[in-house]
């Protein structure tokens, strides 16, 4: 075994270059060897199966050289939910290659892939994405991509798990264009409190944007019922049969679960990712991208409508294997081309080189995905209780540079200081006023004042901790809905928020955002891979930032004006 | 990036064979479980703890609350969990102390159920001596039948980028030393030092 | 009533005709002026089995045949109580239920909410989990 962890060098001397790049971050980051036979390897590995399917009577009775009677649950359910027994025969027996082709030929449309991937099993969509390189895997997604309009997600969370930052910060990530606002906790009785501050925040900084709350499945469900959240994403799926069992879990009893989530209107993914497997040591030997695609396609028969993939929580383990992070944007792009909403990670803190972070995102930011980041730090890291994101607050005016620089839409803009100034003090003071209304611990001014002009948590008054958690259960006892909230919005003299927030409830009577990749605009249109498909067909096609969106984009901090150089614009 | 600074002078310890571990009397002892390949086919922790102080700390935590301690070796599991509930159903105070090879530690308790726990740090790469001392002696506390404060848990977003990969590896080891059908090992630590571990 | 299309949808804007609460109040009545007067409850806020259907269509129009089993799963759930729909599930966990406990659900399903698409897959998740040892054992086993 090699030795890790002294990077101070021992008595032989050593270059001064030497010496600068030891210091180098990217040296801080953890690389290990393969280990192919424990499937600690990304996505090339002799023990991965090779692809077979045979039809007897209507059923799946030979999967990936396996006969039905040696099915694990995870084959069983693949079987019989995923894969379209119609053209499986058909689909699997295409050569690889030409289903590659088809991945990236622009005369292929959407709807041309997607009747070939319908059919095909795990290790055939591996062996046809093991044929692609990064830059492939990216003109993919481009193309699968199931919404035309790319779109981004926070994370919203607070060090001392604090509503009124929570409220301020979601206003200043709706503001800056979030699609999707997520909060979770330090302390988790906290969670009543910091989910309808997300609601409420969210809603001042932009009507429409939706929210949700990562706690234990009972819980948030139980918050999304309310109508204090409008949608659920932690719902976590694995690759092999022994990793699910220990997640307590079967692929059917998520498969309930999800409908579950679908019957209270309520829009829902599944998260999985790369490395989970072999990070709880039961990988079986296979590759951490052959145990991802079986989750994409358990996630597919569930009928769930997306996923939230790309490593995830795990992206230490993809990240330092050869190859890891290729793997990681196929998965991406395995989910996108079986057709459901991928939310593609760059959401877990990942290097201690900003290079690295920034190359991460590469092949989601440019091709454009459902969420670039199924969790920006809308945050700074240390106030991030998913335990930091690969970007964070100190990274806007950098990724707001880069989608300038290539013309790229990563779903933020840069807005002026006086905006998000009055959004944060708005925040602030509508969270102040329902929770006066609502009979919750006072907010004070000087918390209002805080919350208009901070970074961290830090800035804030500490709050009573006690009072907030016997006011979060008070929230729970007294049974408070999202109807409450409106009414007490209304009742508070914030007409716009409390109708903000009544269009996203009145969406779960409606169901349109349980459609695949659904968002809404700020004028409240459902946008999902129905009404904005993606229509990618080569150079001048599909989504191109252009127009207003990109005169939009072209704003940063600081620009000198062409027409008075001694100014900028802005 | 906080890593623990190196451990104090390179201490050795071998876990010697007493005989199968039986259920204590005595209420006021601790049973510390550790993994299959502590201080044997490992040496130290992630971070480069020696397991000789790692058990040390531990021990000295307990005794210092005027508490015996037991140490036991689990071979027929490497899942943290469920090695320090066994171990709490051997322990005469049902208070137990589980450690991993690469450091992840648990406070476990006989009556709760086996995915719950007392008190857990499974951020292996943040701790160091002093915190295995801190858990040494909660776990004492808890077995004299009182409500200490919990340990600090530190957190560090940047331990997963550095040692995610590192600790997966260590796992996979680890469960390679399993050996399946064979109980619980009462061993005695004998401790000596050497020059490098 | 032919079935819908990919354009009927989004159905809020395109066929709010079509849309009722499940107390029966067209979606047009969730207004301001009613959450004011206190007219809606929070069961005016749910989704009805008639609207999941309706997007089981456009679903299934849309090349989905999963996603609108889901949505036809959902359909039949919305009958059951919220406590008994997180009951169920937890019933499904592994080793949480021996095979007769699971034949039950499913029976239950089927006749007290009408529910067979549910039913269905409870039976087949009851099959597996006793192929793969997935079924508490009937004694009830301490660890």
């Amino acid at each position: 075994m090699t030795s890790t962890a002294p990077r101070q060098s021992s008595a032989a001397r050593v270059s001064r270059r030497t010496e600068v790049l030891e210091a180098r971050p990217v040296n801080l980051d953890g690389f290990v060897e393969e280990w192919p036979e424990k499937g600690l390897v990304a996505m090339e590995s002799d023990f991965d199966p090779t692809p077979s399917v045979r039809v007897e009577d209507g059923r799946i009775v030979e999967l990936d050289g396996k006969e039905r009677a040696d099915f694990d649950f995870m084959d069983t359910f693949i079987a019989n939910h995923a894969i379209d027994v119609a053209s499986a025969e058909r689909c699997t027996a295409i050569p690889s290659v030409e289903i590659a082709r088809l991945l990236i030929d622009p005369r292929a449309t959407r709807d041309d892939v997607l009747a070939v991937t319908r059919g095909l099993t795990p290790a055939k969509v591996l062996d046809v994405v093991k044929l692609m390189n990064v830059v492939e895997i990216m003109q993919g997604m481009q193309k699968m991509r199931a919404r035309r309009t790319p779109a981004n997600q926070a994370h919203s969370t607070s060090a001392r798990d604090n509503p009124i930052q929570v409220a301020a910060d979601a206003a200043e990530g709706a503001l800056r264009g979030f699609a999707e606002l997520e909060t979770t906790l330090g302390v988790v009785r906290y969670a009543p409190l910091v989910a309808i501050a997300l609601q409420v925040g969210g809603q001042v900084g932009r009507g429409g944007v939706l929210t949700q709350c990562a706690l234990e499945e009972a819980t948030e469900l139980e918050l999304g019922m309310r109508g204090i959240t409008a949608y659920a994403e932690t719902i976590s799926v694995y690759g092999t049969e022994s990793v699910f069992i220990d997640g307590d879990d079967t692929p059917w009893s998520k498969a309930f679960l999800a409908s579950a989530y679908a019957s209270r209107g309520i829009k829902m993914r599944f998260t999985s990712g790369t490395g989970s497997e072999v990070q709880m040591g039961n990988a079986e030997g296979k590759s951490m991208l052959y145990l991802e695609i079986r989750c994409i396609l358990m996630a597919k028969g569930a009928g769930v409508q997306g996923l939230q993939n790309g490593s995830i929580s795990c992206i230490g383990v993809p990240g330092a294997v050869p190859g890891g992070l290729r793997a990681v944007a196929a998965e991406n792009l395995v989910a996108s081309m079986v057709d459901l909403e991928c939310a593609s990670g760059n959401d877990q803190s990942f290097s201690h080189s900003s290079m690295r972070r920034t190359a991460r995102a590469i092949p989601q930011l440019f091709p454009g995905t459902d969420f670039v980041c199924s969790g920006y730090s809308a945050v700074p890291n240390p106030d991030n209780m998913f335990a930091g994101s690969n970007f964070d607050t100190e990274d806007y005016d950098d990724w707001n540079t880069i989608q300038r620089d290539f013309q790229v839409d990563g779903g933020l803009r840069h807005v002026r200081e006086a905006e998000i100034l009055q959004a944060r003090n708005k925040a602030a003071r509508v969270l102040q006023a329902l929770f006066r209304h609502l009979d919750l611990p006072a907010i004070t001014d000087d918390e209002v004042e805080a919350a208009t002009y901070a970074h961290s948590s830090n800035d804030y008054p500490l709050r009573d901790v006690l009072a907030d958690l016997k006011g979060a259960q008070a929230v729970m006892d007294r049974g408070i809905t999202g109807l409450d909230l409106v009414r007490g919005l209304e009742a508070a003299g914030f007409h716009d928020v409390a109708e903000n927030l009544l269009m996203v409830l009145r969406q779960r009577v409606s169901g349109d955002l349980l459609q695949t990749s659904a968002i809404l605009t700020p004028d409240f249109v459902p946008l999902s891979a129905i009404n904005d498909p993606n229509d990618y067909a080569g150079p001048g096609t599909g989504y191109r930032l252009e127009g207003e969106r990109w005169e939009e984009l072209k704003k940063l901090r600081h620009v000198t004006s062409a027409t008075n150089p001694e100014t900028e614009v802005g | 990036m906080t890593t623990p600074t190196a451990a104090p002078p390179q201490r050795t310890v071998t876990l010697r064979e007493v005989g199968p571990a039986r259920r204590g009397t005595r209420p006021d002892e601790v049973v510390v479980a550790v993994s299959p390949a502590f201080a044997g086919h490992f040496s130290k922790t992630i971070v480069d703890v020696p397991h000789a102080e790692v058990l040390r700390q531990l021990l000295a935590g307990i005794e210092e609350q005027g508490v015996t301690a037991r140490v036991v070796r689990i071979r027929d599991t490497a899942d943290l969990a469920a090695l320090a509930h066994v171990a709490a159903r051997l322990s005469g105070s049902g208070i137990s102390v589980g450690v991993l090879s690469r450091g992840t530690t648990i406070i476990h308790q006989r009556d709760l159920p086996r995915l719950s726990n007392l008190e857990l740090f499974p951020q292996s790469p943040l701790l160091d001596a002093p915190v295995f001392r801190m858990i040494g002696s909660n776990a004492a506390q808890y077995a004299k039948g009182e409500s200490p404060q919990p340990v600090p848990t530190r957190n560090d977003q940047m331990a997963r980028p550095r040692w995610q990969a590192k600790a997966a590896l260590l796992h996979l080891k680890e469960f390679e030393c399993i050996e399946a059908g064979q109980g619980p090992l009462e061993v005695e630590p004998v401790f000596g030092s050497s020059a490098a571990g | 009533m032919t079935a819908l299309t990919r354009d009927d949808y989004p159905l809020s804007i395109n066929r709010p005709d079509l849309l009722h609460t499940p107390t029966g109040k067209p979606i047009t009545a969730l207004t301001m002026d009613a959450v004011v007067s206190g007219e809606l409850s929070a069961e005016d806020l749910r989704i009805s089995s008639e609207t999941l259907l309706l997007q089981a269509e456009i679903a299934d129009a849309s090349g989905r045949p999963q996603l609108a089993g889901n949505f036809r799963r959902a359909a039949e759930m919305t009958a059951i109580p919220d406590a008994e729909v997180l009951a169920m599930y937890n019933a499904l966990r592994p080793r949480a239920s021996t095979g007769e406990a699971l034949a039950e659900l499913a029976d239950r399903l089927e006749t007290t909410y009408s529910a067979p698409v549910c039913a269905a897959l409870v039976r087949e998740a009851a099959e597996v989990y006793g192929r793969r040892d997935l079924l508490a054992r009937p004694t009830g086993d301490d660890d």
